[in-house]
């Protein structure tokens, strides 16, 4: 069966390379990990690994991993209620690319990728994976795909390093490698503490971090991430960005789900802007805030209670999210901006201001016309 | 820095070892899933069969209270429908309970999720539900058979009840637990059925004792042929019509496993 062929077995033995530092490095034959796309700056990177490893598919064919494009076409989702969750979206992940799926609650994120492992069936469009329909075969997206919902994993009864390493071995990996590998996790994640706790005594957070393991232990080709920092702390969210980076350096595609505009600005390749269903706006981060150079923003904690102050006529755009009033303005404007702060926390009205540089929030905020819920927060 | 590389998926490409076949992939999800539901179920999985032997046993030894003098007949009819109550109950009520917890706490999708056939998922949890109930059956016998000095005649033919009798179970509270999708509902109908099984079902009693029409009708529902499958398996002698009893378990049971694979299968 190609499927069979194609994927489901992380295989013993090919790979195992003695001269990783981490005493292993995990190689598959054919045509896996691939030294052809991805991340051109990280391609070296990998390259080493794979020069390291007596096994090494050295004949890999280049470009190959072209053929495991992840694509959607024009996918729409209508409940059966009427609500059109996705409306027309055409996106495509090329592998070792991490890939945000940006968008307030309720943007039709999370029933986009359900769709993607077989949970959910589009209305109409395709979603692929290389030569795979996903749709059409959502048995093989389960073993293309591996998820992480945004949901807590099921682990009460787990040890954290047991559930990591069952999950390994569900998806058919090498007992050897999946220990080492999910211990590598552990200490990558900083869950040594965790390492023999049950489930049950794990805050919401470890548990996050924990399902992260799990889900990245044997990843498929694609690895769906729902909000994986929900919960975590600032410091270990800091270890999950570089593994989600880690794995697009493994040559995986990462399909990033998060409402956190300012983490995911930091961690993506490129993202997409959902909202009410529809793709407002793909590229890479920098593309995105393109249109707002020469820009700044201008960030007033206001004094709980008062009053909303009147808008100077230089304030381009502005948002209010509690507190917090964030107005956008020329940068030729920006002594009459920081001016018109000083006013405003001299009279009382607010507490203290911040210029900055206009970040992806900001472009976010002018598709959407929503605050991300996390946005006042610098982590 | 170091690339943690990892043990990832991969594609076989020609000449590899790929050929693993459909069985062994089947095969690989069976023994993984169980062992998931092994470790899932550690805390939960001593308490079941707890339960279920103190249902046994105390319907066995309550009946005793219950009357001074019971005979031996009736108190063979009784003790041998018994284990019925034991094989089903794992299977009827502990899935639709166990499925509605993970719908509840929103983990459900995650072991939807998860890269094994979802038939093997369901196999190996008939294991898990069979190995819970298995001492349950056997206390439940061997107190029936200190208390009311029964002579069980119990034949090679014990074997495929109690795996066709668990089976059917299975199949059912895994069509319930997963083609309800509103888990309060899912443990009402399931608890419902359990009394329907209690009350109402020529399992502890002989169907002669029910009025003529709710006899008729247990012809066709799967509990009472459960009982005669159990009672003509332990010797009892009023057993009759074992081969239609199977037919209607196996009926209800692979009725019970296409409504199953429509609800695991089901993408909304």
């Amino acid at each position: 069966m190609a499927l069979e062929e194609d994927l489901w077995l992380c295989r013993a033995g090919r790979g195992v390379s003695d001269a990783q530092p981490d005493g292993f490095a995990f190689v598959p034959e054919g045509t896996w990990p691939m030294v052809s796309i991805g991340r051109p700056d990280r391609r070296r990177d990998r390259a080493d690994v794979i020069g390291q490893s007596a096994a090494v598919p050295v004949s890999a064919t280049p470009g190959q991993d072209a053929g495991w494009m992840f694509r959607t076409a024009d996918v729409t989702k209508v409940y059966p209620n009427g609500v059109r969750a996705n409306d027309s979206i055409s996106l495509h992940v090329a592998p070792g690319e991490v890939y945000g799926l940006l968008g307030p609650n309720g943007a039709g994120k999370t029933t986009l990728v359900k769709q993607v492992i077989g949970l959910l069936r589009p209305t109409s469009g395709r979603i692929t994976l290389g030569r795979y329909d996903l749709v059409a075969d959502p048995a093989a997206a389960r073993q293309l795909c591996s998820y992480l919902p945004q949901a807590p994993v099921p682990i009460d009864s787990f040890g954290a390093r047991e559930a990591i390493v069952l999950c390994g071995r569900i998806r058919g990996g090498d007992p050897v490698l999946v220990a080492r590998r999910a211990d590598a996790l552990i200490e990558a994640l900083d869950l040594g503490q965790w390492r023999n706790k049950r489930g049950i005594s794990l805050s919401g957070g470890v548990k996050r971090l924990v399902g992260f393991a799990m889900v990245a232990v044997c990843p498929g080709r694609v690895v769906i991430l729902d909000e994986p920092t929900n919960d975590v702390d600032p410091l270990r969210r800091r270890l999950l960005w570089q593994q989600v980076r880690e794995l697009g350096d493994l040559g995986i595609a990462v399909l990033l789900v998060t409402h956190n505009v300012l983490e995911a600005e930091k961690a993506v390749d490129r993202l997409a802007i959902i909202d009410n269903g529809r793709l407002l706006a793909e590229g890479t981060p920098s593309s995105m805030k393109a249109g707002d150079r020469g820009q700044l923003r201008l960030q007033v904690m206001l004094v709980p209670g008062g009053a909303d102050p009147e808008l100077p006529g230089f304030v381009k755009r502005s948002t209010r999210a509690g507190h917090h009033l964030m107005a956008v303005v020329d940068d030729a404007e920006a002594s009459h901006a920081i001016g018109w702060a000083q006013d405003l926390v001299g009279t009382g009205v607010a507490e203290e201001y911040a210029l900055t540089a206009t970040s992806l929030e900001d472009a976010y905020l002018e598709l959407t016309g929503h605050g991300s819920s996390d946005g006042g927060e610098q982590g | 820095m170091a690339l943690i590389a990892t043990p990832a998926a991969r594609p076989a490409g020609p000449g590899s070892p790929a050929a693993d076949s459909r069985l062994r992939y089947w095969l690989h999800g069976y023994r993984w899933m169980f062992a998931w539901d092994l470790a899932d179920l550690r805390l939960t999985l001593p308490v079941l069969a707890s339960i279920l032997t103190l249902q046994g046993a105390g319907f066995v030894l309550g009946i005793g209270l219950l009357y001074r003098h019971i005979p031996q007949a009736a108190a063979a009819f009784v003790v041998t429908g018994i284990p019925v109550l034991n094989l089903i109950t794992a299977g009827l009520i502990f899935e639709p309970q166990i499925v509605a917890g993970q719908r509840t706490a929103g983990s459900y999708e995650f072991l939807q999720s998860m890269p094994v056939p979802r038939s093997m998922a369901a196999i190996a949890w008939y294991t898990v539900a069979l190995i819970t109930a298995l001492p349950a059956v056997v206390l439940t016998l061997v107190s029936g058979v200190l208390r009311y000095h029964l002579h069980l005649d119990i034949t090679p033919a014990i074997v495929p009840a109690i795996l066709a009798v668990s089976f059917t179970g299975v199949l059912m509270g895994y069509a319930i637990a997963h083609a309800i999708t509103t888990p309060m509902i899912a443990q009402l109908v399931s608890t419902a059925l359990i009394f329907v099984l209690f009350g109402f079902s020529p399992v502890m009693f002989p169907a002669r004792q029910l009025p003529l029409w709710l006899a008729q009708v247990n012809q066709w529902l799967p509990f009472g042929s459960m009982a005669t499958i159990m009672h003509s398996a332990l010797g009892i002698s009023e057993a009759s019509g074992t081969g239609r009893a199977y037919l209607v378990a196996a009926a209800w049971a692979i009725g019970s496993g296409l409504v199953a694979a429509w609800a695991v299968g089901r993408r909304r």
